[in-house]
Formats: structure tokens, C-alpha cells, sequence
């Protein structure tokens, strides 16, 4: 009855609500160190830009499915090997030059190229030409089938800026968006503002957005109560979510992320490289507890490298369940007891909130078979060094954030240093296959393998945890890109 | 007085080298490197290689030390690694905010501090209350102190702005949104000026010259603000410039807590960064700072007591 009441309510004022105008203030956790998400894979740059004001050929929508972006439709061959885009016509960049065939083939001659400086050219090496046939319609042609190759495309790193442009990107980005960008200040947040040239037409609704770089999450909370901003567009604590949620001024939005919050274990050092010790880890780890005592109810169990929102999800969870004893008895196995306890050090990354909480409560559920786990915190940038690039670490804990990303298990040089030929065997056979449903079986058993060979401790799904105003109409339930995409965003009055 | 100029002057300019020069060498011995904070997680081998050689990191340490010093020595600081802009001009952007800061927390604090003093060696009552709070004051860590004044003035009462910096084009609207961050400053140095202010006015009022002035029959207010102020005040300048040391590192915090783009909040983002030739600048601004506050008390000192000779 109360619901009915709150839709009817909201329908009305719905109905009364000036939906133009006004300038959204929205909190993120860090500045960038450029604008340009081709030139650095920082996230926080499609956070702020992506679709907002630098589009690709393709995007995701909120589903995460892929969608018409500059490129009104598509068409793959048979053999998937050459594929017909054909662009929107009449669209415009920021700076007034018109959008062409021309721009998409720079930006993908640019992209493929290793030395370019360009993010990933790993993700356009199948790419053997790109052609434009007339102003309006490019041809890509590929050595070799590739099940990734639209979704790379609706990468932010697929994002098209006009012909020429490359190192002015970084600090002035200049897209085909709804948004343009006005000014970065430095140490203080970016701007944006309508631009009056979009496609679409209606959209946006705002006037201004403005990104303010607030690093300390108390200080989110206050600037949100104090009105200095209206949203905090990601990483809320699910405290902070309970109170604001009991607040009528205050909206909480929950939804998925494409963010596995993973305990990585180096599978090439001791005690790791026994399959047994990984799967104790697995038996040991009560996750239904994590989510419920750490995380306060907020967050999804996972049991392999996908999350549930991603296409070809396969549940497992409940492979290994809570079961200390059966724990124990594996560590036996592998010559570990009272008498001569598994000792290693466990690194958590000092910026990353949920992960070292998690960390620690993983820490104590672990001491309770007897392991002893050292805890280690580091600063961001050792984390990189250390673990990350050096792989000098036994067991850590991260959010891989990155959607679809499961192909870091084919290389064996990755942290986690799982070297599987099998799984590698497996990937390609997923790459390679045209037909989508069959590729998604290929994707199960890459995850069901990664599951039995239990590489890493997967823990959950890390919740998407936003805040904002009650007045504010229109933002995204879930994060499968990392964008907050504020296109259909509004203000009600 | 010309001679202690130069004298001093020198010593800064070897302070100012040694700090840059232990800056260089601690950031060699830090793990993480610039060219992984801008890439991001997955930059290939290629791009790594490219971005290494745009920025003149593939050469030896020492031969980047040599080119910094050169540099130094035309005044160029360099460029700012993940900024792309000269090292100078991100501080000119910044330096006039914490310097904005800084001063109005000493103001702050000294303006809390000595009238509080003089009220404590007055009524003896107050003095008990005065010294309690303050120690409380103290013992409060900066951001903690930050984030109660932000709910206080901000969020309950909403007279002032939370966070954020609107620039100087407005230097009203600038001084709103300091405010609350100079006073959680002042706050909690007000404590360690008020103790010295209160210690050195009670040893000052046992002075036979006081207790003359007192026999003359010189009102109480009179005696400590003509008679006892002046000459009390000499610790609390030596103090003053300490504190417009602590001030600055307090201010990191503090431009944390209100996210204020300060040269505080610049350090943070170029330690974050490994942004070498920025934290260099940095070190060099913050250490120029410091060294310009000592200087300035040694004059200071001199002018308040006259028997203080430049040697």
C-alpha cells in the first residue's frame, strides 16, 4: 500500500517536474592523470567521459549490452571476417568539424599500432584493415575471427576523436557526446557542459556536470549533506549507505558492477603452488559471512572470474562450500598441521576500502583452521610495482573492475602466474568460434576451469553503491561499464 | 646585519639543495614508478617503453639528478610528470592557497591563544577550564577536528561552505570556503601557542620590574598588555616560526579533509603519482617556506628585544 502510494506520489511529480536544465555535481574518488582513455587506462577517465562526451562506434547500454552508438548499424559476414559499419550521418564534434569514415579509420590505423602509445593494441590485433568506402560507411577486415571483437569496440578505449587530434586529447578531449568538455581544474574536479550540436535530439537534460574529485569518503558524506554536491557517483560504504538510506532527503542506488573482488595466490611460488593449499583457501573462506558481516548485506558470492551481470555467467558459487574440516584435512594432505602451520603474507592495498576490510576478516576466518596469514599493507603504487608487475607476493586481494576481462588467465605472465595450456587452448577456442551461443559454452568451461584448478579465491561481485539527492532522476542502477552516464540524467523541482 | 643576511641566506640555498637532493634519492629507493600511475593496470610492454623514453625516464639516475640541478640553476623546475605542465606553474596555481591557508591558521591561532592566556593568568578559575580544553584540543588528531567542524558548520548549521574551492576570482566567496579549514587549523595549534603564551606571561609577571609597576599602582589590565605582553611574547615568536612549519604539514591534512587544491593536496598526488620532478618542486617550495619563516622570526627577534645582536 505504502509503494502504491510512493509510485502514485512520484508519478505526480513526475508529471509536474521541469526536466531541463540545471548543473549536477558529482562526487568521484580520484583525479585522473589525463582525459584521454586511449592514452591511460585509469578508470576514472570513462568514469567522467565515457558516452558523456567521447563515443565509439558501438556502446553499452545500462544492461551492458552493445548498442548503436556513432555507428547507426552493423553487419558481420558469415565467416565473421569482415565486418560493414555504417555511421550516423550529420554528426558533429565538439570544435564543430564534421564526423567521418575518415576519423574512424585514423583512430583504428592508430589504435593497432604498438607503437602509437595507444592503451591496448592488443585489443585490435585482429584487425587487418580498416577502409572507408565512402563518407559514411568503414569496412574492417580481420585475419581471423574474433567473439571480442564489438565488445573491444565498445571499449572506452574504442572511443573516435577527430582525425589528427592526439596529444590535445589529453587535456582538452573533444567527442561527438552529449557533453563537451569545458575545463579541467587541476586538484579541483572537470566540467562539462550541454552541447547544443547533439544528435539526439532532447538529450541531455542538464546544462553543467560537474566532476569533483573527493578523495576522502567522509568528506563525500558532508559535501553530499551540505549540498556542495548532489551524487556520489560510486564507493559509497555500506554504512554510510544504511544511514543516508534511512535519510528522506537522500536516495541509495544499488545495483551490479563488473568487479570481482578476487584474493589473488601465486600460483608459481610456495605455499600456492599446491593445488591442495588453493583449495583449502577455498574450503576455509566463508563468503555468504563476508558479504553479510563486512559488507553489511551489499555484494553477490562469486566462485570463478565472471560476474552475474556479465553475459554467459556461470554460477559456481557453491563448488566449494564452507566446510573448515574438509579445509584442514587438505592442508594435511599437503603437510601442513598444528605442528607445522601455513604461514604466509597476505598484501592488501592500502587505498582500496572494501578489499582490506575483506582482507582482514578473510585473515581471521583463515586463523580459525589454524593458518597463520601476515597482514601487509601497502601503499598503491608498490602494489603496482610489487605484486602487480613483479609478481613478488603469496596472497593479495584486489577488485578486477575491468568488464570481460577473463582472458588475463591465458597469459601466464599475469600476477596470478596461472600458466594452463589448457585454459589458454580453451580461450582461443572461445575467441575463434563465430556462433555467440557456442562461444558461451566455451566461456562456461573457461570459468568452470578456473573454478577446479582454483587459481584464485574469488569473493564477490563488488557491489555498485551510489547516493544522491532525492531530486535526482535518472541515474544507472548498475555499473557494467565504468561510466556514470549522465546523458538522461534530471534534476525534478 | 648585512653579513647574518648572506650568512643565512647561504645556509638556506644548502638547505634547499639537500632537501631536493634526499627527495631524489628517497624516490629512487621507492618501489612504483610514474610510467605504471599514468598507464593504468594493463599497458602493454610497447606504450611502457614509448612513455619511458617521452619522458626521459630511461636515462641513469645521475644523469637526471645533474639535468634537474642545471636546470635549478636557470630557475626551471621542470615539467610535472602526470600533469604535463611546468613544475612552476602548478605550484603558482597552488602556493597562494596555502600560503592563504597557513596564515589565517596562525592568525586563528594566535588570535585564540594570547587573549585566552592573558584571561588565564587573570582569573585563576579559568585558567583550570582554558588548560583542559586546550589539552583536549590538542590531543584531537587534525582530521578528526576537520570532519566535527565540517558536520558542525557545514551540515548542522549550514553557514559555511563543505569542501571545494571556488578560486580567487571571488575573494569573498575564496575566504568562505576557508574559514572552516583555517580554523580546525588554528584549533589545533592554538593549543601549543596558548601553554608557551601562558607559561612565559607567568614567569614575565613574577619580575621585579612588574611587581614595581604594580607597587606604583598601574592597573593589573595595563601591567600584563604594556608591561608583561611585549616581553612574553619573545618564546612565542620563536614558536610562531616552528609552527609555521607544522602549519604547512598540518595543512596537507587539512586540504585532505576539505579537499582544497593546495600545495598540501599537490604533495599527495605527486607522491601517488611518483612524479618526481613535482614532489621535487614541492620539496623545495616547502622547504624555501620554512626556511623563510625561521628568517623571519631571527628578525622578528630583534626587533622585539633589542638585546638580540646578529651574529
Amino acid at each position: 500500500m505504502k509503494r502504491t502510494l510512493a509510485l502514485l506520489v512520484l508519478g505526480f511529480s513526475l508529471a509536474l517536474a521541469q526536466t531541463r536544465g540545471g548543473e549536477l555535481r558529482v562526487a568521484i574518488l580520484a583525479e585522473p592523470p589525463v582525459l584521454d582513455p586511449t592514452a591511460s587506462t585509469s578508470q576514472e577517465i570513462p568514469r567522467m567521459l565515457y558516452d558523456n562526451v567521447l563515443q565509439g562506434l558501438v556502446r553499452f547500454n545500462e544492461k551492458g549490452e552493445i548498442v548503436p552508438a556513432l555507428a547507426e548499424r552493423w553487419q558481420g559476414s558469415p565467416t565473421s571476417l569482415t565486418w560493414t559499419f555504417y555511421l550516423r550521418k550529420g554528426v558533429r564534434f565538439h570544435n564543430g568539424s564534421p564526423f567521418t569514415a575518415e576519423d574512424v579509420v585514423f583512430k583504428f590505423t592508430r589504435a593497432r599500432d604498438p607503437k602509437s602509445g595507444h592503451t591496448h593494441p592488443e585489443y585490435y590485433q585482429d584487425i587487418q584493415s580498416v577502409e572507408a568506402l565512402d563518407p559514411y560507411t568503414v569496412v574492417f577486415r580481420l585475419r581471423q575471427p574474433n567473439q571480442d571483437f564489438l565488445f573491444n569496440l565498445a571499449r572506452p578505449d574504442s572511443v573516435i576523436g577527430p582525425k589528427g587530434r592526439v596529444e590535445e586529447q589529453k587535456t582538452n578531449p573533444i567527442g561527438t557526446g552529449p557533453f563537451r568538455f569545458v575545463a579541467w581544474e587541476r586538484g579541483v574536479g572537470v566540467r562539462l557542459e550541454r552541447f547544443d550540436g547533439y544528435y539526439e535530439p532532447g538529450l541531455p537534460y542538464l546544462d553543467r556536470v560537474f566532476f569533483r574529485f573527493l578523495p576522502d569518503q567522509n568528506a563525500q558524506l558532508a559535501a553530499l549533506r551540505a549540498g556542495d554536491i548532489q551524487v556520489i557517483g560510486l564507493g559509497v560504504s555500506p554504512e554510510n549507505a544504511l544511514v543516508l538510506q534511512r535519510d528522506p532527503a537522500f536516495k541509495v542506488v544499488t545495483g551490479f558492477t563488473t568487479t570481482e573482488i578476487t584474493v589473488g595466490m601465486n600460483n608459481s611460488r610456495p605455499p600456492f603452488n599446491d593445488p591442495r593449499v588453493r583449495r583449502a583457501m577455498q574450503y576455509a573462506v566463508d563468503k555468504k559471512a563476508l558479504v553479510e558481516g563486512v559488507m553489511l548485506g551489499f555484494g553477490t558470492p562469486i566462485g570463478s572470474h565472471r560476474s552475474p551481470g556479465e553475459r554467459c555467467y556461470e554460477d559456481l558459487s557453491g563448488l566449494y562450500p564452507y566446510d573448515p574440516a574438509r579445509a584442514r584435512a587438505l592442508l594435511q594432505e599437503a603437510g601442513y598441521g598444528p605442528n607445522n602451520p601455513l604461514r604466509f603474507t597476505f598484501t592488501l592495498a592500502a587505498p582500496y576500502p572494501y578489499e582490506r576490510r575483506l582482507g582482514e576478516a578473510i585473515a581471521a576466518q583463515l586463523s580459525q583452521i589454524g593458518v597463520q596469514a601476515r597482514l601487509e599493507v601497502v601503499e598503491w603504487a608498490t602494489w603496482l610495482s610489487r605484486v602487480f608487475r613483479g609478481a613478488d607476493y603469496q596472497m593479495t586481494i584486489i577488485g578486477h573492475s575491468e568488464p570481460h576481462d577473463i582472458g588475463i588467465y591465458a597469459n601466464p605472465n599475469y600476477y596470478f602466474r596461472y600458466d594452463s595450456p589448457r585454459f589458454r587452448e580453451l580461450y582461443t577456442q572461445y575467441l575463434r568460434t563465430p556462433d555467440p551461443n557456442r562461444a558461451c559454452e566455451v566461456m562456461k568451461a573457461m570459468q568452470r576451469l578456473l573454478a577446479q584448478d582454483a587459481v584464485n579465491l574469488w569473493v564477490m561481485n563488488a557491489p555498485y553503491i551510489a547516493a544522491m539527492r532525492r531530486e535526482v532522476m535518472g541515474w544507472w542502477q548498475n555499473q557494467p561499464t565504468p561510466s556514470l552516464n549522465v546523458t538522461r540524467v534530471y534534476l525534478a523541482r | 646585519m648585512q653579513g647574518f643576511l648572506l650568512r643565512r641566506l647561504l645556509l638556506a640555498l644548502v638547505t634547499l639543495w639537500l632537501a631536493a637532493s634526499l627527495v631524489f634519492a628517497f624516490l629512487l629507493l621507492l618501489p612504483g614508478d610514474p610510467v605504471q600511475a599514468i598507464l593504468g593496470l594493463e599497458a602493454s610492454p610497447e606504450a611502457r617503453a614509448a612513455l619511458e623514453r617521452t619522458l626521459g625516464l630511461d636515462r641513469p639516475p645521475l644523469r637526471r639528478y645533474l639535468d634537474w640541478l642545471g636546470g635549478l640553476a636557470r630557475l626551471d623546475l621542470g615539467e610535472s610528470i602526470r600533469y604535463g605542465k611546468p613544475v612552476a606553474e602548478l605550484l603558482r596555481e597552488r602556493l597562494p592557497l596555502s600560503l592563504a591557508l597557513v596564515f589565517l591558521g596562525l592568525l586563528g591561532a594566535l588570535a585564540l591563544a594570547l587573549p585566552g592566556a592573558l584571561l588565564a593568568v587573570r582569573f585563576s578559575p579559568l585558567d583550570l577550564a582554558l588548560s583542559g580544553l586546550v589539552a583536549f584540543l590538542q590531543s584531537l588528531p587534525t582530521f578528526f577536528l576537520g570532519v566535527i567542524l565540517l558536520y558542525l558548520f557545514a551540515v548542522h548549521l549550514p553557514l559555511l561552505p563543505a569542501s571545494g574551492f571556488p578560486g580567487w576570482a571571488s575573494p569573498e566567496e575564496a575566504l568562505r570556503h576557508l574559514l572552516l579549514p583555517a580554523l580546525t587549523l588554528a584549533l589545533s595549534r592554538a593549543a601549543i601557542l596558548f601553554r608557551m603564551a601562558r607559561a612565559s606571561l607567568l614567569e614575565v609577571l613574577s619580575q621585579d620590574y612588574i611587581r614595581t609597576a604594580r607597587a606604583k599602582g598601574v592597573p593589573e589590565a595595563l601591567v600584563l598588555l604594556k608591561h608583561a605582553l611585549k616581553p612574553a611574547s619573545l618564546p612565542l615568536v620563536t614558536l610562531l616560526g616552528l609552527e609555521g612549519g607544522f602549519l604547512l604539514t598540518g595543512a596537507v591534512v587539512v586540504e585532505a579533509v576539505f579537499a582544497l587544491p593546495g600545495l598540501g593536496s599537490l604533495a599527495l598526488t605527486a607522491l601517488e603519482a611518483r612524479d618526481y620532478p613535482l614532489l621535487q618542486g614541492l620539496v623545495l617550495a616547502m622547504a624555501g617556506l620554512i626556511v623563510l619563516f625561521n628568517l623571519l622570526v631571527d628578525l622578528l627577534y630583534g626587533l622585539l628585544d633589542p638585546r638580540v645582536e646578529y651574529a
